[in-house]
């Protein structure tokens, strides 16, 4: 099949840019393009463009009255509230859906609430998360041919909320958490091995690739007998264990071989400063988000999970200004020593300085390629948070944004109110536009039969 | 008949406080945040109206036993440990996954955690540089390995090298096969472009380190024909055990060889003749403090954020002399003095350096470094609940925090599990209307309430025993002005601060049993149930009747038949 004229960009074109402290940093093409239709909007050898499918996290809920847009419609019917509003640049992305509840009679805050506002399904007994979370949902229909099959995973801060979560905020199913990387640094390492060479030049045989392949061929070689003495519980276990082994023998694989992308951003040269793995800092947030972007750009992985923060999460926002300070409870409680309004201040800035970060993340997507569009446009970010009002745990207007158009299955630009209804039902809205076929979605009180038509294009 | 009825027990270890949650419609301090493994939010409605305080309740967990898991993934610490005393210290420890705690204890966490695909990605990244470590000293390779081949034809050798090492990590012997195979993984990169014997070596190592025969503890037990066919741990599936609840790693060769000789461990006495040797090693230290980390739940005390405009700067020097003082004060309990366990509870015997001396007010020395000392008799500060380790771990960041000092010392000391406040309960503190009002004055509406009270009647009194430590664990006798009251009870038992409330823990009924009880869900990774009722009746009797010596509890544990039979009873 002919090629179209795009297929004569040459692979080491980069869209460069300025990122972070002025830094000149690349960032990856698809790799694909060369495989693409005349189009640009599905692969030559037949089957549309993937679309990604991220968990984007952020602990301490929200001001209701300074988050909910204060109109609905579509387009210029409605505007970003001021706790949006440093999503301006990408809103035709954004799509709002306020006045939802969390449903049930458990509403334990921090842990059964971005529980269910993930899974749709509340806790079991002492906090065990019981259903798969939205990503690993969706990842199940669409990311089983990637080298990550279970996504990557990204988070920014170590401080746990004490909860039973810790800091995960995806999970494959029970006692199956997708643990964050929190270091930048060591995910491009990890990265690495994918990127294209600076010189166009295919890479130099790695020869302990070899080496690390035969390792992990006697592991599972040597696995076949402890898993015949197993019993059911424990060889499911054990399978998900030879199961990662396959994934990283398979990773090990495609690093030998040459791969069309662009530059990968090495963290520690485009934001130095960005703090110690850990911190929340803005930077940190733009090279991870450069280096999701990277990994969905080349179809390495469609799934993907950052926690912004945590459930509950105790860290300290001095990055945006605030006090070093648990902004959980200086702010988010307005404990604070200067005062409630102060507090109330404080909080209002930290939720508009996760909205940037957010917004970054957006941006470096929306700024990707990807076939006739871009990568935001075959993307679906669902974010939410562990309550609504923080400062009394409320779990009423529940803090739900939708980002990304899904290939266009998705509207974008949108505010929906559906007051009182499940916040289940936008993750099954998601999960039914990325391909699932199930009737309902989630357990009990929290389950719902029924989406929101409102979002989809 | 024990002193103790195996209800009482369980009523002590397993089940609730007599609280209706249903009835707490006031405000309660705290955010939600519980120890791992806690209430976590479960709201279960079983847990209403039970018994009565630490004497009555007898209900059982939800869901009943938890059945006896076969596969037990190396903890973090295990990890860590079982590095070091394979390839030396000084081993380079790389990252894992967390781990995940349940009922409070990572061991028991371990034995239903799945891995995740990073995790295995960075265990082989932890393999690989472990190895390279290794090999690129010949004197600790020398020092870890059997033999160290130089050739890839020294087969012989290499063989040697794997089989005594991998004896170690999988906690028994190699079959041929197994060793066979990596000896031709070592040959064939040896032998391979670029090859050499050391990383031909490094790779048959590496793939030791990720074996799952390595990462997890393999348990499965045999049918036992001395036994009635009951399933059993095999010989070297008790040095398995024995080694991680006692050493919190891999067994050495003495234990393995006792393993692999003519009986094993197939009995009680060899299980204690063993026990008793690897109590007087140094490895008990850090196997006790695994425990100790988990029972005083003391990611408390690393996550805790105190604000700096409130409280001294929380050191990280200072956070991990906290943690050294509680290890050694109930290390030396345990190991030293051999004393009773309980008066840890009011003892005024602890361990400082200079640091924590000056944070506790007592004198410097001029030779810094840990030291045993005695807290003046007339200061507040007494028993492990004085420590620094635990008070600044149970605070808020600008306050202390009573409600959430009492269910701990309800959980962690008394076996109580503390439901969570009802749906309609906002459980957070509003912000003081008066500056000048005690953490006591304002957590008054939790007595004015009487649905909360019966909820709090049970938890702040003993926070407010410990109201004399601020947040960061620094004695204060004025809050805001205000003396201090520090009065409280338990259960009836009245008492007056610290010191007083220490006596009264530690003269609880329940105290010893619920010690016995997470010493037995830690060594056996499981939460304990139903089927236990009478092992725990049993070592808490003799744990009571031996002066409650805690060395002799593990050595009676460790040699019971739960801990050595698959199925804890029998048919």
């Amino acid at each position: 099949m002919a090629r179209s004229s795009r297929t004569v960009i040459p692979r080491r074109t980069v869209l460069r840019g300025l990122i972070g402290g002025g830094i000149a940093v690349t960032v990856p093409l698809p790799r694909l393009c060369g495989m693409l239709n005349d189009s640009g909007t599905a692969y030559a050898a037949g089957g549309p463009l993937p679309v990604r499918f991220g968990n984007w996290f952020f602990g301490n809920g929200i001001i209701p009255s300074r988050w909910v847009p204060s109109r609905t419609g579509v387009g210029s019917a409605w505007e970003l509230s001021e706790q949006l509003s440093p999503l301006q640049p990408v809103k035709e992305y954004i799509s709002v859906v306020t006045g939802l509840v969390i449903k049930g009679p458990d509403i334990s805050p921090h842990q059964a609430m971005p529980v269910q506002a993930l899974t749709g399904a509340q806790t079991a007994g002492g906090g065990v998360v019981q259903l798969p979370t939205i990503d690993q949902a969706v990842g199940a229909i669409t990311n089983q041919t990637t080298l990550y099959p279970k996504g990557l995973h990204v988070g920014l801060t170590k401080v746990n909320g004490g909860i039973a979560m810790g800091l995960n905020v995806s999970f494959s199913g029970a006692s199956a958490p997708n643990p964050p990387e929190q270091s930048p640094a060591r995910m491009f390492q990890s990265l690495l091995k994918y990127a294209s060479t600076s010189t166009g030049m295919p890479k130099p045989a790695d020869p302990s690739l070899l080496r690390r392949r035969m390792v992990l061929d006697t592991i599972a070689e040597e696995s076949k007998a402890l898993r015949a003495r197993l019993g059911m519980e424990d060889q499911r276990r054990l399978d998900q264990h030879l199961s990662g082994l396959h994934q990283l023998q398979g990773q090990l694989i495609a690093a030998g071989m040459p791969r069309m992308t662009g530059t990968l951003v090495d963290p520690d040269k485009a934001y130095p400063t960005r703090g110690a793995d850990g911190d929340i800092t803005r930077k940190r947030g733009q090279a991870f988000s450069d280096l999701l972007v990277f990994a969905l750009s080349a179809d390495l992985t469609r799934v993907f999970s950052y926690a912004f923060t945590g459930p509950a999460c105790h860290g300290n926002y001095t990055d945006c200004g605030l006090a070093a300070a648990t902004f959980h409870e200086d702010y988010g409680h307005r404990t604070s020593p200067k005062g409630v309004q102060a507090a109330t201040e404080g909080f209002n800035t930290g939720v508009k300085f996760t909205m940037s970060c957010l917004a970054d993340t957006l941006t470096r997507m929306k700024n990707t390629p990807d076939g006739a569009g871009n990568l935001l446009d075959n993307s679906v970010l669902y974010t939410t948070s562990c309550c609504s009002e923080s400062q009394t745990h409320g779990g009423t207007d529940f803090p739900v944004l939708v980002s990304g158009k899904a290939g266009g299955k998705l509207k974008g630009d949108t505010h929906v109110r559906l007051v009182g209804d499940s916040v289940s039902k936008v993750p099954y809205t998601l999960l039914t536009a990325m391909g699932g076929k199930a009737t309902s979605f989630g357990l009990g009180d929290s389950m719902v039969t029924g989406g929101v038509p409102d979002l989809l294009a | 008949m024990t002193q103790f009825s195996s209800r009482f027990l369980m009523g002590a270890a397993l089940a609730a406080i007599a609280v209706s949650a249903a009835g707490c419609t006031g405000t309660v301090e705290g955010t939600g945040m519980t120890p791992p493994g806690g209430s976590g939010g479960s709201g279960n409605p079983g847990m209403t109206g039970m018994g009565t305080g630490s004497t009555g309740p007898t209900d059982m967990p939800p869901g009943g036993d938890q059945p006896a898991a076969h596969l037990h993934r190396l903890t973090s610490s295990q990890f860590a440990n079982s590095l070091r005393d394979l390839f030396g210290a000084g081993v380079p420890i790389g990252a894992l996954d967390p781990d995940q705690p349940t009922g409070g204890f990572v061991s028991v966490g371990s034995s239903s955690i799945v891995s995740s695909s990073s995790g295995i990605g960075l265990y082989e990244a932890a393999a690989e540089a472990a190895t390279a470590w290794l090999l690129a000293d010949p004197a600790r390779a020398s020092a870890a390995l059997a033999c160290v081949p130089q050739m890839a034809t020294d087969t012989t050798c290499a063989s040697q090298a794997f089989s005594t090492l991998g004896r170690r990590a999988y906690r028994r012997p190699l079959a041929s096969d197994e060793t066979n195979r990596l000896v031709m993984l070592a040959t064939a990169v040896a032998t391979g472009q670029g090859g050499t014997m050391t990383l031909g070596m490094q790779a048959a190592l590496s793939a030791i380190l990720q074996s799952p025969n390595f990462l997890y503890r393999v348990e499965l037990g045999a049918p036992s024909p001395a036994d009635g066919g009951r399933l059993k741990y095999d010989s070297y599936e008790m040095a398995s055990r024995l080694a991680s609840t006692l050493w919190n790693t891999v067994p050495d060769n003495a234990l393995l060889d006792a393993a692999g000789k003519n009986g094993g461990l197939a009995t009680a006495d060899s299980v204690i003749a063993q026990a008793k040797r690897m109590l007087a090693d140094p490895r008990a230290h850090q196997g006790l403090a695994a425990f100790v980390d988990d029972l005083y739940a003391l990611h408390n005390l690393q996550d805790a954020e105190p604000d700096p405009m409130t409280f001294p700067a929380l050191t990280p020097t200072l956070r991990a002399a906290m943690q050294t003082e509680l290890e050694m004060r109930i290390d030396d309990m345990v190991f030293g003095a051999r004393g009773d366990f309980l008066s840890l509870f009011d003892s005024k015997t602890t361990f400082v350096n200079n640091e924590l001396a000056t944070h506790y007010g007592l004198p410097t020395a001029a030779s810094d470094g840990f030291r045993k000392v005695e807290i003046p008799g007339d200061s507040p500060r007494a028993g492990i609940l004085g420590s620094g380790a635990i008070l600044a771990g149970l605070a808020m960041p600008q306050r202390t925090a009573p409600t959430r000092r009492g269910k701990f010392i309800r959980e962690a000391v008394l076996c109580q599990t503390v439901p969570p406040p009802p749906s309609n309960v906002v459980p957070v503190l509003p912000p003081p209307t008066d500056p000048s009002e005690t953490m006591r004055q304002r957590l008054s509406q939790h007595r004015v309430n009487p649905s909360c009270a019966s909820c709090h009647s049970l938890i702040d009194p003993l926070g407010f025993g410990l109201e004399n430590f601020d947040g960061v664990g620094k004695y204060r006798s004025l809050e805001n002005g205000k003396p201090v009251d520090a009065t409280g009870d338990l259960d009836g038992a009245q008492f007056d601060g610290l010191a007083q409330m220490g006596a009264v823990l530690r003269h609880a009924a329940i105290t010893g049993p619920c010690f016995v009880s997470k010493l037995y869900m830690n060594a056996q990774n499981r939460l304990a149930g139903a089927r236990d009722a009478a092992i725990l009746d049993k070592l808490a009797a003799d744990f009571a009747a031996s002066g409650n010596k805690a060395d002799q509890l593990i050595t009676n544990l460790v040699s019971a038949e739960p801990f050595r039979f698959v199925e804890p009873t029998k048919p």
